[in-house]
């Protein structure tokens, strides 16, 4: 075969290949020492998807504040409690009529860049989520105004008194404080600056986000020299770096391993209880989900035992409240007990036979999908046919969205105010509440909640509300789930916390 | 020559055309809202309202199809969603590791496919050949990712020879490239491999069989140059025609294998902007796909004259 047949083929390839040696990946500048040989090292972390974006007003997903937790700070922060406690604010007073707050900022506090930050970024940073109507506009819903009299002192003005006003300023970093040369240059996308233990040292699209430790971080200087973030999807790969030490800390973790996970003894893992909650909704703008007796009957049938076996491998805590014991405003009331002849007879005194049931469930969450397996078994056992759809989150999202359903199951995440959850999915009023449920004398004691000052008072409101929730079945409740994290026996330092919030700024790595 | 070249992408410009309004009104139908992925599960209605007007949702979808276009003639693909970064700088960014992957991939397929869809037909009935054959029913009917975990739990795994995923640039560490590349391209590539065999096979058991071919072994000519010289040359044709068709298509990114090996490519971020919705990503991705797919299909054509004397391009 004559060789200059070929020379066209071979000169297509070296083209590609050109191609390829020419451009590279992301505009990622790296200035981090991770070759260098510093002390601290830099810890590989495997998350499980890539942030959409790093402007922590705009984001919503928790990917991008697995990486954002180490950037910024809010004025206050949850500790492992979930109770506030001071970050950028060291102190701060409450006026007599609880509408003015007053908070004293930590002296001598820079962006990692070098620029000193103010009470002004405190100011731009809220009127910024309250002007653009950002994301968490919904926590300013009392704020009045936000003023900063010198540079170290910020004044919150409310319109109500806002009891939960730390949790809505401080609960995550969804509300921190931003730079503001940096969001108007538009790098807060890609390379945003906060006043965290780490910097962005460079992002590499779709593969991977190196932290390089802020040395101008007002706290204890982290012992790392950076974190790495890569983003891995198949949870079976994760745990492959993990053993293969190409990375020294997961939360993507295969669910159905980590029970032995947790007993072996080459890897740390640790399983703590979380602040989630999963639940069924069922709706009730149609018929007849309207009549509380067919959804107590649907609550009387299920075995959340078995469920919470099914759908995370036993690692979960049933629950017929929403929030776990370890909240301060944990409610044990378990009227519940799995009993489906309870469950016939609900249904008769309902007059409904021959019931076939909707069940929209999301492949974004694994755990929608086995759970309905389990559900639909147990209400057949009542004689109701359910019949399991099973959407991407986009396409949830709108069903869910234009109230094209009869029943759903979702988790709620994150949780540390009472007021947050509550309102947004049982107030008649609520921005989350897609199931139509509306009890007058929940409202009530919702809007009381809401400004009650009295923290004795406020917990007594909240548990009426949750009785009341339970016994009309506006949600079923059915389980806390734990969240599981591992990592390799060089990492010192990490703490699991039932916000999944992810701080390395006091971890070690022993090489 | 130069004037075919010219008239082939003119055309292409008009097939891209048809794409932009194809890709744009199928976009429209696919059930989902960008903004409500975009805000999660709290927020409040006013929020919902201004990022819709932000992205430009609020205006009816012709004025949003020519705003598109207009702006895609100049180079300008539009913001993400998810982002606000610009789609062309994202999507350019995701093409030198989808380039890597499947030129990788397919240099791979070839040099198992060749030798082995060669001997397979010239010893048709063989031990051979029925290895052949088992291994080409493997390659197409097991799942590529399942091949992709197995591998990954083996290579990486147990003998610990190669990283599990991951990405490292050619440019940046040429020796961490290959090894990262190894596994997600071998998992393609023999996928690749195994229709290609099939296909050289056949191709190749059908020029055996003319009486060319047994004119020149009835002249004494030996097996080695009877079957380079006659049967191979001639069985080329609709093999570079699968091979192109196949390159073409990995260069859309091969979104299961991307996902897998944590490969930054155009199939990961495809399979990322579907499951967000971000219309302007996807409209850049399939464009720039379907650009390459033509262009393959050019050089194609180009190859054929060059093989055969008998075709020539007008």
């Amino acid at each position: 075969m004559s060789s200059t047949r070929f020379r066209l083929a071979g000169a297509t390839f070296a083209l590609l290949l050109v191609a390829v040696a020419g451009c590279t990946t992301g505009e990622g500048v790296d200035v981090d020492g991770a070759d260098g040989a510093s002390a601290g090292g830099v810890l590989n972390a495997a998350i499980g998807g890539e942030p959409d974006q790093l402007d922590p007003h705009k984001t919503s997903a928790y990917y991008s504040f697995q990486v954002l937790e180490n950037v910024y700070d809010t004025l206050v922060e949850p500790d492992a409690n979930l109770e506030m406690k001071p970050s950028l604010a060291t102190e701060w007073t409450t006026s007599d009529d609880q509408l003015t707050w007053t908070f004293t900022l930590r002296e001598g506090v820079r962006f990692s860049d070098g620029s000193p930050l103010t009470s002004e970024d405190v100011v731009y940073s809220y009127t910024r989520i309250i002007d653009e109507k950002l994301n968490n506009a919904y926590r300013f819903g009392t704020v009045k105004s936000v003023t900063a009299p010198d540079p170290s002192t910020v004044v919150v003005t409310l319109s109500a008194p806002t009891p939960n006003l730390l949790a809505n300023l401080g609960g995550f970093k969804g509300v921190a404080i931003v730079q503001k040369s940096n969001v108007e240059s538009g790098a807060v996308t890609t390379k945003p600056v906060g006043s965290g233990p780490f910097a962005i040292g460079s992002y590499n699209s779709g593969d991977s986000i190196r932290l390089v430790r802020n040395d101008n971080y007002w706290g204890d200087k982290p012992k790392l020299d950076g974190v790495t973030f890569t983003f891995v999807k198949d949870p079976t790969v994760a745990l492959q770096n993990l053993r293969g030490g190409e990375v020294q800390w997961t939360d993507n973790l295969p669910p159905q391993q980590v029970p032995a996970l947790l007993d072996g003894d080459d890897l740390t893992v640790r399983s703590v209880p979380s602040s989630d909650y999963w639940y069924l909704a069922l709706n009730q703008a149609r018929k007849p989900y309207d009549d509380v007796n067919v959804r107590r009957a649907v609550a009387f049938a299920l075995d959340r035992e078995a469920i919470t076996k099914a759908a995370k491998f036993g690692l979960a805590t049933v629950n017929q409240t929403a929030i776990p014991q370890n909240s301060a405003y944990y409610y044990e009331y378990a009227p519940y007990r799995h009993d489906p002849n309870q469950a016939r007879q609900l249904l008769d005194q309902a007059g409904v036979s021959d019931l076939t049931m909707d069940l929209m469930v999301t492949s974004e969450y694994p755990e929608t999908v086995t759970s309905a397996q389990v559900i639909a078994s147990q209400l057949g056992a009542i004689g109701v046919n359910v019949k399991i759809r099973t959407l991407d989150f986009a396409q949830w999202l709108d069903e869910q969205g234009k109230g094209n359903f009869d029943s759903f199951m979702l988790g709620w995440l994150g949780n540390v105010d009472p007021d947050e959850f509550y309102y947004a999915q049982h107030h008649s009023g609520g921005t989350f509440n897609f199931h139509k449920y509306a009890n007058p004398a929940v409202d009530q004691l919702l809007d009381r909640a809401r400004t009650e000052t009295d923290q004795a008072a406020r917990k007594q409101q909240y548990e009426q509300a949750a009785k009341q929730i339970v016994d009309d079945a506006s949600y079923i409740y059915l389980y806390n789930p734990d969240v599981a994290q591992g990592w390799s026996k060089q990492v010192s330092g990490y703490e699991v916390r039932t916000d999944r919030a992810i701080r390395f700024r006091d971890v070690a790595l022993a090489r | 020559m130069a004037r075919f070249v010219l008239r082939r992408l003119l055309q292409s410009c008009v097939v891209l055309l048809g794409v932009t309004l194809v890709v744009f009104l199928l976009l429209q139908l696919v059930p989902g809202d960008p903004v409500r992925v975009a805000l999660g599960t709290r927020f409040d209605p006013q929020t919902y309202e201004a990022l819709r007007a932000r992205a430009g949702l609020d205006q009816p979808l012709v004025a949003q199809y020519f705003d598109y276009l207009g702006r895609a003639l100049t180079g300008d693909l539009g913001v993400s969603f998810r982002s606000g970064r610009p789609v062309t700088s994202i999507v350019l960014e995701r093409l030198p590791a989808t380039l890597s992957l499947a030129v990788t991939a397919v240099v791979f397929a070839t040099l198992i496919a060749f030798p082995l869809g060669i001997l397979s037909a010239i010893r048709s009935g063989s031990f051979v050949d029925h290895a052949a054959r088992v291994f080409s029913q493997f390659g197409v009917s097991v799942p590529d990712f399942w091949m992709g975990i197995m591998g990954i739990l083996l290579f990486a795994g147990v003998l610990g020879w190669l990283p599990p995923s991951g990405y490292v640039a050619l440019t940046e560490d040429p020796a961490g490239w290959a090894s990262h590349v190894a596994l997600p391209a071998a998992t393609v590539g023999l996928v690749t491999a195994s229709i290609l065999t099939r296909f050289i096979r056949s191709s190749m058991l059908e020029v055996l069989s003319e009486d060319y071919v047994r004119t020149a072994e009835a002249k004494g000519l030996r097996t080695r140059v009877v079957v380079l010289r006659h049967v191979l040359r001639n069985a080329l044709i609709p093999v570079v025609t699968v091979v192109a068709v196949q390159l073409a298509s990995l260069l859309g990114g091969v979104i299961v294998i991307e996902v897998l090996f944590a490969w930054p490519g155009i199939g990961r971020l495809t399979y990322d902007s579907v499951q967000a919705r971000d219309y302007p990503v996807l409209q850049g991705a399939i464009l720039l796909v379907a650009a390459l797919f033509l262009l393959v299909n050019l050089l194609v054509d180009i190859l054929y004259a060059r093989l055969d004397p008998r075709i020539t391009v007008r």
